[in-house]
């Protein structure tokens, strides 16, 4: 249990099946006491409580019929997560039966750009990102901790060919691939299956708070996913807690203030800046590979390693790279009017994404892509 | 498996035959009964091979009252195991085993709560296309009857949700808190519960049926 009392909240998370109410007169003194201090509205947070049995929901109940009759001007905010399959079903009566309780999905707002992400054509595209991507990635992934035989969990796993692929080159024990896009998750069981792989299982989840024990894994992936999320550091937290003391976080980012090209070298910049503002007003940040080195190392990790993942028009089929620009211009159109953005940006990134299309296809032009690929070792003792 | 507190669990063959399994009831290392922070997991398990059957057995344990009735922690530890093991060939078996644990821990607690001091208690797991069916044989009392003919007898009733709302709107004698863990099977996962009356007078079975495709509103479940 921890309660925030500036945050006026209480999480509850793991496991709550006691034999009978009176066991949890500890945690029903918490919430007490949390709803006499609390003005205005007080937050009860379950989205990382996996189990919970009926005495426990009874209790929690009688403790929220408690707080109506005795703070009614009292808000009573319930967090839930739509990883915990049952919590829905099982929390929504309360809303119904108290007017001051409300039910909160939270990260059904996590995630701003997941729709357009799950695009058919988008998918298409991102399959070619990925084949791009991780041929100059294998090589270095050894250099980052990767062995034959580990436990590795790949989190935002997206379509999951980073699994197979590194499935089929390191033979990991098992990996566990995690993604909150069931759109993307669907593509990834059933291209498994089609492969005939038992030992990718792929998870619903949320990689901020991830349903998955401490120090479980080897090597703990998390490639091109931070940069679409608003709390990096949260999500680090999370890679290093589920990672084994001695294991590998491996995180990889784009760094697009640093993509340039020739000829047009300035529009491409512009462009790419314009790109980076328009990311930004919706919470994801594509130029977070510069900071790689400094999140691994907040995150308390050592023994950091980073590479530059350089990709451009001389060493990958400009064909392929230029489709995947291609997309990103859609892309930007989406996620420019799902923020209600001043159309002239938009209007720039095309002008300065379609030069780097045209220089990334050019014979005589110059074209890059940069990723910062950077892991770090879990200490046996991880300072929290 | 016989285990050294009298407790057992058998295998039962899977509709692939490469599928059995076996459990250990722990008496020497519970769980605490509440955690709020401790992982309540292991990593995941291995998969058995990728075969769906649309219908048949998926598990059966069979394991006796001692053993089991010994601690508490054994609903949500054979809860877990059960359900890891019935979800091993679903796409998304944490998400799979996860709500199956509730749902056999529910059950796992009414059967704790309500049974005789001896004799073995037996539970199978089949699925029929889109639907999960539990039995479970309990042996019971004459007393242990009358409570799961009243928990059935309020699960039939013609409106079980204004039933289980008033509970909750008001405090619920601790006799009922198990009726409504039972009643919770109903309301809130929609399944339907029947009573058999064995001829021999010292058991009875539970029959639980879950329209499972329809309980996760997510979607994720992809049962045939």
């Amino acid at each position: 249990m921890r309660v925030d009392q500036d945050d006026q909240e209480v999480a509850l998370a793991g496991m709550l099946r006691p034999f009978v109410g009176d066991q949890m007169r500890a945690i029903r003194g918490t919430l007490e006491t949390a709803a006499k201090n609390a003005t205005g509205e007080l937050t009860l947070d379950f989205k990382r409580l996996k189990y919970m049995n009926n005495v426990a929901f009874l209790e929690i109940n009688r403790f929220v019929r408690w707080a109506v009759e005795e703070r009614p001007n009292l808000k009573i905010r319930l967090i839930i997560s739509s990883v915990i399959p049952w919590a829905m079903r099982k929390f929504q009566v309360m809303e119904e039966l108290y007017p001051n309780v409300s039910v909160e999905v939270y990260d059904k707002a996590l995630y701003p750009i997941q729709s357009v992400i799950e695009d058919e054509d988008f998918v298409r595209v991102l399959r070619t990102q990925e084949k791009i991507v991780y041929n100059h990635e294998r090589k270095l992934l050894h250099r980052h901790g990767l062995r034959p035989g580990m436990k590795v969990a790949d989190i935002g796993c997206g379509l999951g060919d980073f699994a197979v692929r590194l499935n089929a080159e390191y033979k990991p024990e098992y990996v566990t691939a995690v993604d909150h896009s069931r759109a993307f998750l669907k593509h990834a069981q059933a291209h498994a299956r089609s492969l005939g792989i038992e030992n990718i299982e792929y998870q619903y989840g949320d990689a901020a708070a991830l349903l998955i024990p401490d120090d479980a894994f080897d090597f703990v992936s998390c490639r091109l996913a931070i940069q679409v999320f608003h709390m990096p550091d949260q999500l680090m937290k999370e890679l290093c807690r589920i990672c084994k003391p001695g294991g590998r976080v491996y995180i990889t980012n784009e760094m697009l203030a640093c993509v340039t090209g020739f000829p047009d070298q300035d529009l491409i910049r512009m462009g790419y800046r314009r790109y980076l503002e328009l990311s930004r007003m919706v919470g994801m940040d594509f130029d977070i590979g510069v900071r790689t080195r400094e999140l691994l190392a907040t995150a308390g990790l050592e023994d950091i390693r980073s590479d530059l993942i350089d990709i451009n028009n001389m060493n990958t089929d400009p064909n392929h790279f230029a489709k995947v620009v291609e997309s990103w211009i859609k892309f930007c159109g989406d996620v420019a009017a799902s923020a209600s953005a001043d159309p002239v940006i938009f209007e720039e990134i095309g002008i300065g994404l379609r030069a780097h299309v045209s220089a990334i296809l050019s014979d005589k032009g110059y074209a890059n892509w940069p990723i910062l690929a950077g892991s770090g070792r879990k200490p046996e003792r991880l300072m929290r | 498996m016989a285990t050294s507190n009298g407790s057992a669990m058998h295998s039962t063959r899977h509709p692939d035959s490469r599928y059995s399994a076996s459990c250990l009831l722990s008496q020497t290392n519970p769980e605490a009964l509440m955690s709020v922070s401790k992982p309540t997991d292991v990593a995941p398990t291995l998969r058995p091979p990728p075969v769906m059957a649309p219908s048949g057995m998926i598990i059966s344990a069979n394991f006796s009252v001692t053993g089991f009735s010994k601690r508490w922690s054994h609903c949500h530890q054979m809860a877990n195991f059960l359900a890891r093991y019935a979800s091993a060939n679903e796409d998304d078996p944490e998400r799979y085993a996860t709500l199956l644990s509730t749902f056999f821990n529910e059950l796992l607690e009414a059967i704790y709560r309500n049974h005789e001091p001896s004799g073995d208690i037996i539970i199978t797991f089949q699925r029929n296309h889109g639907r999960i069916i539990v039995t479970a044989e309990v042996p019971a009392s004459s007393e242990n009857l009358a409570f799961y003919k009243h928990a059935v007898q309020l699960l039939n009733q013609p409106d079980p949700m204004a039933w289980y709302r008033e509970q909750l709107e008001h405090d619920v004698p601790d006799n009922d808190v198990t009726t409504l863990g039972l009643l919770e099977l109903a309301v809130v996962y929609g399944s339907t519960l029947s009573l058999t009356e064995p001829k021999n007078g010292t058991s009875l079975t539970l029959n639980i049926e879950l329209p499972f495709t329809e309980v996760d509103e997510n979607e994720c479940f992809n049962l045939p």
